[in-house]
Parts: structure tokens; C-alpha cells; sequence
């Protein structure tokens, strides 16, 4: 079945998605991957979110430690530093005012379809 | 994430894993050592821990191709503003330089060449100019048709030659406004 969320609208708002799912705990990446399918964003790819969050660690929005693994090498576990939060306080509340806007628009009357031809 | 379920992984799907793993290292050569080292281990441990889970067929497919993934961390790194390509100017500059005296050199051969071509027992010594612009005169002392060479050297046109094309195929000139912006954000 095809995804029904369009991959450029997840882009934007990866970078947002990231900061708050690290903020509620320290993941590595395939794990924030999953938590994002669990989520329902299935269509979220792993080759997106591992570049992403080393952005966002390049931006020091995160930080990331190494840890043991029983299943081979080291996993790197990223959490949000302090910096991070702030702009996850930043990014949400200019997110959710775009929402009301957007929805402000969107749920109004849909005009008429257009005639073909037009 | 600990799943129920573990997926054995063959010898096989390790050899596909680090095949992909490998193709993205080596287009990742324009990033800091340590950065592509870091992603290395970091794709690899978590296509390892995919495929326990989804198997690797399905992790490799979930990662994507290894040079839309290289793109998207040299972007993570840089910034989307064009970039230079240090690997390719580096390559550039090795290997134009090789060829380039190989090809000087073949040249000044075949003159020496076509002296005992003409006189197998040539005695005394010959100048030629060599090609034009990017080499050095070239002098050759024969005795009873053996001898041996001087000259033939880069010009320093040759020299600026090179060195510009190298910045023309590393795109060396973008390093200048990616120090501006790197200047204002730090």
C-alpha cells in the first residue's frame, strides 16, 4: 500500500519529529527509526534520519555516546542537549501555529470542482 | 529496540552489508576523516541491527542507495550551498601529473629515437624544444648511437596549468564563500 504522508512534507518536519521523540529518551538510530513507524510515519527512511541527526549533532541540538552492544558493534545512542530543547520548544510552538493556520484554511467549504477544460 | 525476534545473519548478507557500507565510505571521502569513520560504524551497526530485525534485504532497502545517502551527509556536513570536491581535485592532482610526465617523457623518447632511427651510430648532441609551451629544451648527448638526455621539464606554464585545471575539477573556488559562512555561524 502506498504511504499516504508525502515524503517532502515529512522532511520538513523530520528535523521537529527527531528532536522531540530524542527528548523523550536517548535512542540510536535505527531505534528512532522504528519509533518513528510506530508512530505510523512508515514511509520515514532510515538513509533520511541517520544524515539528519548527524545535522543535528553537527548543530550540537544533539549528543551522542557510544555504548556496548550484545548484538556487535557499539551503538550510538543520541540525546537532546540543552540547546536542542530550546529549539524543540522553538520548532513546536511555531509548528502548531502553522497548523491552526493551514487547518484554518483547509477546513473550510471546499469550492466547487472545477469544470474541465479550466 | 529489542525485538522478539532475531534474524540469524549469514556470511552473505554481512558481505552485501559491508559492500554497501563500503560504496557509501567511498563517496563520503570529501567529509572530515573522523566524520566518515563515525558514519561508517554508525551505518553499519544499524543495518546490522535491521537486518536481525526486517532481515537484509529489507534493511538495505530501507537505508536506500548508497550515493542519495552519501548526499544527504555531505549536506548534513556542509550545508546545501554548492561545495568543493576535494577527493576528485586530489585525484586530479595525482594523476594529471602522472600522465603528464609520462607523456613529456614519451615525447623527448621518441625524439631520441628518431635520431638512431636515422643514424644507429649517432655521436654528438642534439637539442630539441620540446612541445611548446609546457616543456622545457631537451638535450641529448649521443656517443656510437647511445646517450642519454637532459631538460624536458614542466614549464611554468605547465605548472599553472595544472594547478588550475585542479581547482576546475575540485570546484577549489567554492572553499572561499563555505569559510565566509562558516565564519558567521561559528
Amino acid at each position: 500500500m502506498p504511504s499516504r504522508h508525502d515524503p517532502q512534507l515529512l522532511k520538513g518536519v523530520l528535523t521537529l519529529l527527531l528532536l522531540r521523540l530524542l527528548a523523550e529518551r536517548e535512542s540510536y538510530g535505527y531505534e528512532v527509526v522504528q519509533r518513528l513507524h510506530a508512530h505510523g510515519l512508515d514511509s520515514v527512511l532510515e538513509g533520511t534520519v541517520y544524515p539528519a541527526l548527524a545535522r543535528l549533532e553537527r548543530e550540537r541540538w544533539l549528543i551522542s555516546r557510544l555504548v556496548a552492544s550484545d548484538a556487535g558493534p557499539a551503538r550510538k545512542y543520541y540525546r537532546v542537549t540543552p540547546t536542542g530543547y530550546d529549539a524543540l520548544i522553538e520548532a513546536t510552538g511555531s509548528w502548531l501555529d502553522l497548523v491552526d493556520v493551514v487547518s484554518g484554511v483547509l477546513e473550510q467549504p471546499l469550492p466547487t470542482r472545477p469544470g474541465k477544460g479550466v | 529496540m529489542d525485538t522478539a525476534r532475531s534474524l540469524a545473519i549469514s556470511w552473505i548478507d554481512r558481505l552485501r552489508i559491508e559492500r554497501l557500507v563500503w560504496t557509501l565510505d567511498q563517496r563520503l571521502y570529501d567529509l572530515p576523516r573522523r566524520s566518515r569513520i563515525a558514519h561508517r560504524h554508525e551505518v553499519r551497526q544499524n543495518l546490522l541491527t535491521a537486518a536481525t530485525d526486517v532481515g537484509t534485504t529489507a534493511a538495505l532497502r530501507g537505508l536506500g542507495n548508497s550515493r542519495e545517502l552519501a548526499e544527504e551527509y555531505r549536506t548534513a556536513q556542509f550545508g546545501i550551498a554548492p561545495r568543493p570536491a576535494y577527493y576528485s581535485a586530489a585525484l586530479f592532482l595525482l594523476t594529471a601529473q602522472l600522465i603528464g610526465t609520462s607523456l613529456l617523457g614519451e615525447a623527448a623518447n621518441a625524439f631520441a629515437r628518431g635520431i638512431t632511427a636515422a643514424n644507429p651510430h649517432a655521436s654528438g648532441s642534439y637539442a630539441w624544444s620540446g612541445i611548446a609551451y609546457l616543456q622545457s629544451e631537451v638535450t641529448y648527448h649521443f656517443t656510437d648511437g647511445h646517450g642519454d638526455w637532459r631538460g624536458g621539464a614542466w614549464t611554468p606554464l605547465a605548472w599553472v596549468l595544472w594547478l588550475t585545471a585542479t581547482i576546475l575539477v575540485g570546484r577549489l573556488w567554492r572553499v572561499i564563500p563555505g569559510r565566509h559562512r562558516s565564519a558567521r555561524t561559528e
